[in-house]
């Protein structure tokens, strides 16, 4: 039974320029008593999502719509629980799989094995969970006798299609996927969205930011339009 | 998670870390089979570079200082492998968290896991080099005693102690980039007032000065029993002092910051 419930969430993030990185101008600061604090700090506070709430329960599958800058990835990243709000309560019950930058923990002197298992690790399945999945993983990726070699010799589409098949491997509860179709090839990009439809069904929440209405239409039941940090729930057709 | 501890991020992130330790042991591992991949010997060529180094410099600085070679070259393998431990893991902790930002910003990961990962990742090249010493022990007929035991403890002392100075300085360096360089220009002037290169009884004068320096009580702590002696009574309070000051500060610092890294990175 997954949960996923916002109450008056607030995200917001410092932006610091190189100037307030740098230790000099946080010493000038306190050694000048703030006289040029103007100068020195330039910290811009961007208010990624202003007090978001929704409930979200099994069979919930929803599309994030927004423009560039909505706060559609802030949303998923606080959802998956690498961002905290400064103010608001997340509650988050069940595993959760996240599609959203891929590759992360690839190293690419290791070779395609070694690193299905070292990004397996890393989204917390066990070594023989990986074992178990390696064979399937090698059928999805078609990557044959190149899983031996070091990634640095794939090319970006072979990389993909490891990443993608080692981070759509697991079976959460919650699945946060941010827009990542449109990579790769014709027929990579055909068999991206079955194992995707079928990951899909599988999970209890599912949560994707997408440009693409049809693909929106195809999968999601509630929509959350988010514009300047505010959410507004959608009924289906006004998109 | 109970709810005293979702009030104090840092400590929870923690000890989830250590419940991570089977991620944290298999990255360690892994990383340094990335390092060395492409070579045949791989990590043994530590071991080589610090035999080389400390053969070299040690033959030719107990000449300059006139002090026997046999006592001397032994001091300086045991201090230069220390170093190069201690020096490995605060250089790199400075870009600790945002080397890490990919695994950072898309997996629910506690963030502990990375100063531990790099912790372990320098012990293990500690391991290569370690021989070095006993080796030169031997061929140069250094007396082993029972002391040589309380190295095991001191070097547990000392990774203790690393471990929070690797958090705090990732912590610092993840918000002020300019951490890396000021670290990097920092620790070759720590090595030499520290006693990598001689015996602390060597300098009438400065001796005082190099106790000033935190990482001279680290080294001491390993090198005095390795040598053969147990080590002096107040190198082992200062450890403890840091110990729990460092800790304290650390864990102070990481609780109120802990969840902003993600924005920083």
């Amino acid at each position: 039974m997954a949960v996923l419930s916002f109450d008056n969430v607030t995200v917001q993030y410092p932006v610091y320029n190189s100037r307030s990185m740098s230790l000099r101008n946080q010493l000038v600061r306190i050694s000048t008593g703030g006289r040029i604090e103007s100068e020195a700090g330039h910290i811009q506070i961007v208010t990624a999502l202003n007090q978001v709430s929704f409930d979200l329960h099994d069979g919930d599958a929803v599309a994030l719509i927004g423009h560039n800058g909505a706060g559609k990835s802030t949303l998923l990243r606080t959802m998956a629980g690498v961002y905290h709000p400064v103010s608001g309560t997340v509650v988050r019950d069940g595993k959760v799989a996240t599609v959203l930058e891929l590759g992360a923990g690839m190293d690419p002197e290791l070779s395609g094995y070694e690193n299905i298992i070292r990004m397996g690790i890393l989204m917390g399945l066990s070594m023989s969970e990986i074992r178990g999945k390696t064979a399937e993983i090698e059928e999805f990726t078609q990557l044959g006798n190149f899983l031996q070699l070091p990634v640095r010799t794939y090319s970006s589409g072979m990389a993909t299609r490891l990443m993608f098949a080692v981070a759509t491997s697991t079976q959460p509860d919650i699945l946060l996927v941010d827009e990542i179709f449109g990579t790769g090839d014709a027929e990579f990009q055909i068999k991206a969205k079955e194992r995707m439809e079928s990951l899909i069904k599988s999970v209890g929440i599912f949560v994707f930011a997408s440009h693409n209405n049809e693909l929106i239409r195809q999968y999601c039941n509630r929509f959350f339009k988010l514009e300047h940090g505010q959410l507004t729930e959608m009924v289906l057709p006004a998109i | 998670m109970s709810l005293p501890l979702k009030k104090q991020p840092g400590l929870a992130d923690i000890m989830q870390s250590l419940h991570c330790f089977r991620i944290v042991a298999f990255m360690a591992v892994s990383d340094v089979r990335a390092r060395y991949k492409r070579s045949v010997l791989g990590p043994l060529w530590m071991t080589l570079g610090t035999a080389g180094g400390s053969a070299g410099l040690g033959f030719i600085w107990s000449e300059l200082l006139r002090v026997d070679a046999a006592t001397f070259v032994p001091t300086l393998t045991a201090g230069l492998i220390l170093w190069q431990f201690i020096a490995g893991v605060i250089s790199e902790a400075t870009v600790l968290f945002s080397r890490q930002a990919p695994i950072i910003r898309n997996l629910n990961l506690p963030l502990a896991i990375h100063p531990m990962q790099l912790l372990l990742r320098h012990l293990i090249n500690f391991a290569h080099n370690a021989p070095v010493f006993f080796i030169v022990a031997l061929i140069l007929g250094l007396p082993m005693n029972a002391n040589v035991w309380l190295a095991l403890p001191g070097l547990f002392l000392m990774a203790l102690n690393l471990l929070w100075l690797a958090l705090l300085i990732g912590l610092l360096g993840a918000r002020f980039r300019d951490l890396e360089y000021l670290v990097a220009m920092v620790m070759p002037l720590l090595m030499f007032i520290s006693p990598v290169f001689y015996r602390p009884n060597y300098l009438p004068f400065s001796e005082h000065i190099m106790w000033f320096n935190p990482f001279s009580h680290l080294i001491e702590i390993v090198r005095s029993p390795l040598l053969g002696n147990p080590p002096p009574v107040f190198v082992v309070e200062t450890n403890l002092a840091m110990l729990a000051c460092g800790w304290l500060v650390t864990l102070y610092l990481f609780n109120s910051k802990r969840n902003r890294i993600a924005f920083w990175v």
